[in-house]
This record gives structure tokens, sequence and C-alpha cells, in this order.
């Protein structure tokens, strides 16, 4: 009978290996998709130029807006941490929206062909930000029960885990895309 | 879409006659198919009198069995161009009436290299039959679907053992996004009876992909997700799409599938009758069935609308 208390140390040793590699597992996804949104943060800042220079010659009401995204763009391009990136990335989907909704007003701009492609290409790239920022939170909710939750919350703790905060879904996102290219 | 309304016009003004004419088969068919069964019990009820006498009741058993394979045979063979008739002249013209610019092919259907494609279905069925294959473009979409029979059979004699794999609509279609990566949407059957347990219990399933846990809380009651990448599984099924998927899934009240695979989007509607054939042993002359025919063409044309495939506003064209 000499395996009984070598089970009863290893059984514990396991679960405690198991939660803690659950653990840092769940921490390094967040970190991954993390990454990703970066990557396609840093795509719809490269195309801000484009976008500006194309619309700049029409729009005459949204001088103010395009500033922003000018100086927002700038900001980013000389190095934020994370936190201001998130912060970021909501004005910024919230300036880009009204340049895309004023759109509507200048029937010239939308007969570009140039800016139809360009425009495409802005409405998938912030459906796949929109797809990573869910992708992200869907990772942090994970981590965040596992730090929250018996038992893996003592291991956590230990780790001195602590929860993640979520991105912030802009409302407008939630409903479906409205911009409709059938002329 | 047409309505409901709009169809019982066209019932009346431009189907009827043919069917009047197909009635007229089918009730002569009938008539031969009753005539060949008598004659058919008849003889076995003489033979099977005069071997009883001899060898006892099993000698029976040879000529009944014989009899039902003519039966059947002859069923067939008196049926086929009844059957062709009916869906050339009915069928076909039922799907143009939804949607003019659709092809039909009785015969045809999608293949089974397309079907494993899908990645819905695990199983490679190795008895795969299907018919009615419709193809065409809805609005800015190709979309192609049929009536699918997959079956996988193992072992032979008394040891067979079948197993349907799927039974039903099978619709493909281009989607409007490009994507690499393979994503699949079940019905969910472990979450519903298990709860979180269930939801552990699918991340298990390792042959399918990593498990998506998508945020719509409908969606998830009805689904199970599974694919390769999580951000580009739910660039695909955006909050829109889901809401659309759990509405075409409440419509229907089936077991639906779905996949995306290859920029492309398959849609599995799990059905226990036939869909499309004529009726034999029940008047033609009756509202009741050709609405069913214009629903089920209805349903499966709908997809594109239902998914929203038509609009095109990122970067696909």
């Amino acid at each position: 009978m000499w395996w009984i208390p070598v089970a009863i140390l290893a059984v514990p040793l396991i679960i405690l290996v198991l939660i803690y590699n659950g653990l840092i597992a769940k921490k390094n996804r967040v970190a991954n998709v993390f990454g990703t949104i970066d990557v396609m943060l840093k795509k719809r800042f490269d195309l801000i130029p484009q976008l500006v220079v194309a619309v700049k010659g029409y729009m005459k009401h949204e001088r103010e807006v395009l500033e922003e995204i000018t100086q927002m763009r700038a900001r980013a391009m000389q190095g934020i941490s994370d936190e201001e990136q998130v912060a970021m990335d909501g004005r910024m989907t919230e300036a880009l929206n009204k340049v895309m909704l004023a759109v509507e007003n200048y029937p010239d701009l939308k007969a570009s062909g140039n800016f139809l492609h360009l425009q495409r290409t802005m409405t998938d790239l912030e459906e796949q930000i929109s797809a990573a920022r869910r992708a992200y939170n869907a990772a942090v909710m994970d981590y965040n029960n596992a730090v929250e939750m018996f038992p893996t919350n003592i291991v956590a703790g230990m780790m001195s885990y602590k929860t993640k905060r979520y991105f912030e879904i802009p409302a407008e996102e939630r409903a479906a895309v409205k911009v409709n290219l059938d002329r | 879409m047409k309505t409901l309304d709009e169809f019982r016009a066209f019932y009346e003004g431009e189907l009827m006659k043919d069917l009047r004419a197909l009635e007229a088969r089918r009730a002569g068919i009938c008539r031969n198919l009753l005539i060949l069964f008598v004659a058919l019990a008849l003889i076995v009820l003489v033979i099977g009198v005069a071997l009883g006498m001899a060898g006892g009741p099993a000698a029976v058993f040879v000529p009944a069995v014989l009899s039902v394979v003519i039966g059947s045979l002859a069923a067939a063979f008196m049926t086929k161009g009844y059957k062709r008739d009916f869906k050339l002249r009915i069928i076909e013209r039922i799907i143009r009436f939804v949607e003019p610019q659709l092809n039909y092919k009785p015969t045809g259907y999608i293949d089974r290299e397309t079907f494993m494609m899908s990645r819905i279905f695990t199983t490679r069925p190795n008895r795969y039959k299907g018919d009615d294959l419709v193809s065409g473009t809805v609005g800015r979409t190709d979309m192609k679907f049929c009536e699918l029979n997959a079956v996988h059979e193992s072992g032979s004699g008394k040891n067979k053992h079948r197993v349907t794999i799927f039974k039903g609509l099978f619709f493909v279609a281009d989607f409007h996004k490009d994507f690499r990566t393979k994503t699949v949407v079940l019905p969910d059957t472990a979450e519903k009876l298990f709860g979180r347990l269930g939801q552990k219990l699918q991340a298990m399933n390792v042959f399918r992909g990593s498990l998506i846990k998508l945020e719509d809380p409908e969606f998830e009651r009805h689904f199970a997700v599974y694919g390769d990448d999580q951000i580009e599984s739910r660039y695909i099924l955006s909050p829109g799409l889901m809401e659309r998927i759990v509405q075409f899934k409440v419509k229907t009240d089936r077991k639906i599938y779905l996949s995306f695979v290859a920029s492309s989007v398959f849609v599995a509607v799990s059905y226990t009758r036939n869909l499309f054939e004529p009726r034999l042993f029940r008047t033609l002359l009756d509202f009741t069935p050709m609405q069913q025919y214009f629903e089920d063409v209805q349903l499966a044309v709908g997809i594109v609308d239902d998914l929203n495939l038509n609009t095109r506003i990122w970067s696909k064209e």
C-alpha cells in the first residue's frame, strides 16, 4: 500500500499544475488577441492619410473631424501604451463613422471609384477590428472567469493575477452595418 | 420574394392546366398498379395453395418475395416518366416563378466532394444520392441547392449497419466576405442539456477545431461554433449575421447546420420527408402540396436574403 501516500501527494500537485498552466494559457490568449487588434489598428492608421486625401477636397463641413483623425494618428505613430491605444480606438471608430456617414451628403465623392474602393477596404477593416475586439472580450471573459471562480481563483491569487478590462464595443456596432453601396 | 397569394393566382392561372393532364396520368398509373397488385396476389395465392399442399408454408415465401420484387420494379418503371414530367412541368415552373433566372436539373445534385468540403459532416458517406439541383444567381450571389441523402453503411448481411449522415436540403452560396480558415456552426445539443458542463464537453471535441464562444446568448442557445481562427470566425459571424441565423432557425424550426469554408457558405437543413416529389396515391388537384413545394423552394432561395448575402460592402466584390 505504498502508493496511497504518493497519490495523496501527487493528485493535488497535478491539479495545481493543471490550474497553473490553464491560467497562463488564458492570459497568453488575451495577449495574443490583443496583438492581433494592434496589427489591425496599425493597418487602419496606414489607411488614414489616403482617406483624408481622398475626402479633403470634397468635404467642407467636416474639417474638424478630419483634423482630429489626423492628430490621433500622429500621436499613435509616436508610440503609445496599450491602455491609450484602447481608449483611442473608441474615439477613432466614432470619428471615422462620422466621416463615412457624411459621405452621403457628397454625391461626387460617392461616385469616385477610388473612394469606393477605399470605403470598401475601410468597412472591411472595421468589421475585422470589431471581430478582433469581440474575440478579445471572449478571451478576457474566459480569463476573468478563471481568476474569479473557485478553485482557480486561489491559484490566481497566489500568482497575483487580476481581472482584465473589456474593450468597449461602440453602440452602433451592435446593430448591423448601415453603410449602403447600392446605387 | 413572392407572396402566397401571388402563388395561388399563379397556381390557378398557369399550373392548373398541366396539373389536370398529370392528374389523368396519375389516376391511370394508380389503376394499373391496382391491377398488377391484384394479379400478383392471385398468382401468389394459387402457387401458395398448390405448394402448400406439397411442401408446407415455407414454400409460399419464395413466390411472395419474388412478386414483391417484380411489383416494385414494375411500379418504379411505370411512375418514372410521370415523375420526370411532373418535375419538368410543375416543379421547374414553381422554381422559375420564385426566381426566373434559376436553372433546374431534376436528376442533378451537388457532388460528394463538395458535401465533404463543407466540413459540416465528418463521416464520409458511401451511399450518396441526390436530386433536384437548382442553381443560378440571386441578386449578386451565385448559389445552388439540391436534395441530398447521405448514408454510411458498414458491415454486411446480418451485421449491416446503416447510419443516415444527412437527409434534406443542401445549400451552397458564394459568401460576401473573403476568408481563409473554416468555421462550422452546428446545432447545439450538449449545451442545451448540460449547460456549462456541456460547454466544457464541446470544447473537448478536438476533431472540430477550437470552440468559439460567441456573445449572443440566443445564438449560443441554438448553436455550437467551431473554427480554426477565433478572430476570423467572428469576422464571419458578425452580430447581424448571428441574429439572422437565429431568425432563420426559428422560421424553419428544423435542425440546421452551417459552415463557412473557402469563401463559401454551406447550409444544410434537415428534412425527414422527400422534397419536390410528386404524390402518387392522392390527387394532384389540391393546393396544399403545391403550397408545400412553393414554400420549400422559397425557403431555399430565401437563404440568400435571410443571410443578407447580397450586401457587398466588404472588400469582396
